[in-house]
């Protein structure tokens, strides 16, 4: 079972073959339907490339605003994918995971944040970089209804 | 050829995937519980501390030289083990890829030219490390057990080797022999090796040279006689060989704290047999015998570890994997197990006697209740598959848990919970 859910390259949720569908079942013969069955438009497959190398991260605070990432977003990170100058990443400045955008000059690298009130990183021999991962997608979550049903369920774990 | 890929340190390794600031800190992951150390990181290694040491002898090496101590977070390894294993599958092909242990693999490299076999490892280890976080060292040779070896080699001396090491000649493969110790030898057990120092054989090349007839009759029959072939690179065990079906399935926990409270031993019991049968359906066996055991907490504080166990065993009608038919037994067997007053620390829960189960497809000899009950199995493992905190559980595992483990440094489960993601500023 574990091998359907983890295939390497996400291949979504239409792995599925004859004999998991009912009506073949019972019957020996599909129904009409049958031959057109799809388990509908699957998240997963469209969002995520690359399964082993992709991570989620939650946003915290507003250092990427005006890049459109906001506090509570979900990222979608996949650590394949190269840190090259212009993408947004997550790094490691001192030992601490950061979002920003890498920017690179033919002398110097910065990381920087899209938000006035905060101040780009220089990467210099000084600071310890790593890059971690490449900042593919941001989910926000407009609706406040759907973000209260979020919130609960959130709240609801921490009590059972 | 054929290679092992082995994760370095890997629990440790998994987490400082989400702590870089561990990077260089010796670090250390505890058993369940937090009784034992069970991973350690090569800081920690060169400070002495020892593995499967208990926490409490190794505490004051660990205040002394600030070493960062984790509960297990097997949440955690268990996502990140199957990404390493995934990434290995996507690079080799899924059946060139055996999966041997959470954080070993080996990979069938016998369409790799020889003189591509440094650079193919290599590419394996970089897109690994890079895709997933975890660093690993990888050995390859004609047989696994060399593989095993020449693994062991590239770990020894990890900054020479960078982690990898290819014996692809018979010269090569000769001088890794004569440098191992017969007892590090992947297939000679700890009884085996005593006896071969006795007689006089102290390294792999020593225990090469003897005859196929000799192994027969001193190291187990045929298994001896694989040894020595596999160790003279002619192989012996195939891809896939040791994967056979588990002949017997134990789920058992130390208690957070003792318990003596018989219903709480039921509740844990009820859920270890929960367990114990979800494991048995994901390798469609049915169980014959059900075991329960429990440990006592001992009275006096010395250096043995174990209490005394007090075990009970029935022998069912008929082979079950329903999770109820082994609850009921099981329960059963607590009954006549317990004591009233005693403090029990431990409980198990044992299957044996496993067959094929003959419930899994619909069978149309048995009772249409059966299969029902068998699509409900299915139904649950599903469920408590996708939603992870065994959303659906049998009443009899209780709802509060009071015995559950103790794991006061777990870090959070970054990879499989939306409400412990890690939050990035």
């Amino acid at each position: 079972m574990d091998e359907d859910f983890y295939g390497a390259a996400y291949k979504g949720s239409k792995q599925f073959s004859q004999e998991q569908i009912r009506t073949a079942n019972a019957t020996g013969f599909g129904a009409a339907a049958d031959d057109y069955a799809e388990r509908g438009i699957d998240l997963n497959e469209q969002l995520i490339i690359n399964k082993p190398a992709t991570f989620f991260f939650r946003m915290k605070g507003d250092a990427m605003t005006d890049a459109g990432i906001h506090e509570g977003d979900v990222l979608i990170v996949d650590r394949s994918i190269k840190a090259e100058s212009g993408k947004i990443i997550v790094g490691s400045i001192n030992g601490e995971l950061l979002v920003r955008r890498f920017q690179k000059t033919f002398n110097k690298a910065f990381l920087s944040p899209e938000n006035r009130k905060f101040r780009p990183v220089e990467i210099d021999e000084f600071v310890r970089f790593d890059p971690w991962g490449v900042v593919t997608c941001v989910i926000h979550v407009i609706d406040p209804v759907l973000q209260s049903f979020l919130d609960n369920r959130k709240r609801d774990k921490s009590i059972g | 050829m054929k290679a092992i890929v082995d994760c370095n340190s890997f629990y440790c390794s998994c987490e400082r995937l989400f702590k870089p600031q561990l990077a260089g800190r010796p670090v250390v992951v505890l058993s369940n519980n937090d009784g034992c150390i069970v991973s350690r990181s090569d800081e920690a290694k060169d400070l002495g501390v020892q593995m499967a040491g208990p926490y409490f002898m190794a505490k004051h090496l660990i205040e002394e030289n600030d070493i960062a101590v984790f509960s297990s977070n097997y949440n955690l390894y268990g996502d990140l083990s199957m990404r390493v294993m995934d990434t290995l599958r996507e690079l080799a092909g899924r059946d060139n890829v055996e999966v041997y242990s959470v954080d070993e693999a080996f990979v069938d490299l016998s369409i790799i030219r020889d003189e591509e076999l440094y650079e193919t490892a290599k590419f394996i280890k970089d897109t690994v490390e890079m895709w997933t976080g975890i660093s690993v060292s990888i050995g390859v040779a004609p047989t696994k057990t060399l593989a095993k070896l020449a693994n062991h080699i590239a770990k020894q001396n990890k900054k020479t080797s960078g982690c990898i090491t290819v014996l692809n000649t018979p010269e090569k493969q000769r001088e890794a022999l004569q440098q191992a110790r017969v007892h590090s030898l992947w297939g000679v057990g700890g009884a085996y090796s005593q006896k071969l120092y006795n007689m006089g054989i102290t390294n792999g090349w020593e225990l090469a040279t003897m005859s196929e007839a000799w192994a027969h009759r001193f190291l187990g029959g045929v298994v001896g006689v694989r040894l020595i072939k596999e160790l003279r690179g002619e192989h012996a065990v195939d891809m896939r060989d040791e994967l056979i079906e588990k002949k017997m399935i134990a789920t058992t926990r130390m208690f957070g704290n003792p318990v003596s409270d018989i219903n709480d031993i039921k509740e844990a019991v009820a859920t270890y047999t929960s367990r114990a049968a979800e494991k048995l359906r994901r390798q469609h066996s049915a169980a014959k015998v059900i075991s329960v055991f429990i440990v006592k907490k001992e009275e006096d504080h010395n250096m043995s570890f174990q209490g005394s166990t007090l075990s009970e065993r029935t022998t069912l009608p008929a082979a079950t994997s329903i999770t109820q038919e082994l609850i009921k037994p099981a329960i059963a067997l607590v009954d006549k197990l317990y004591r009233r007053g005693q403090e029990y620390k431990k409980a198990g829960v044992m299957l044996s006697g496993l067959v094929t189960d003959e419930s899994i497809q619909g069978n149309m000899f048995l009772s249409e209740t059966k299969n029902c009950e068998r699509r409900l199995m299915d139904t649950i493992d599903n469920v408590n598959f996708s939603q992870r905190d065994d959303v659906l559980k049998f009443a009899a595992s209780g709802t509060t848990r009071d015995w559950k483990m103790r794991q006061e440094l777990r870090s959070p489960r970054y990879t499989t919970r939306w409400d412990e993601l890690y939050e990035v500023k």
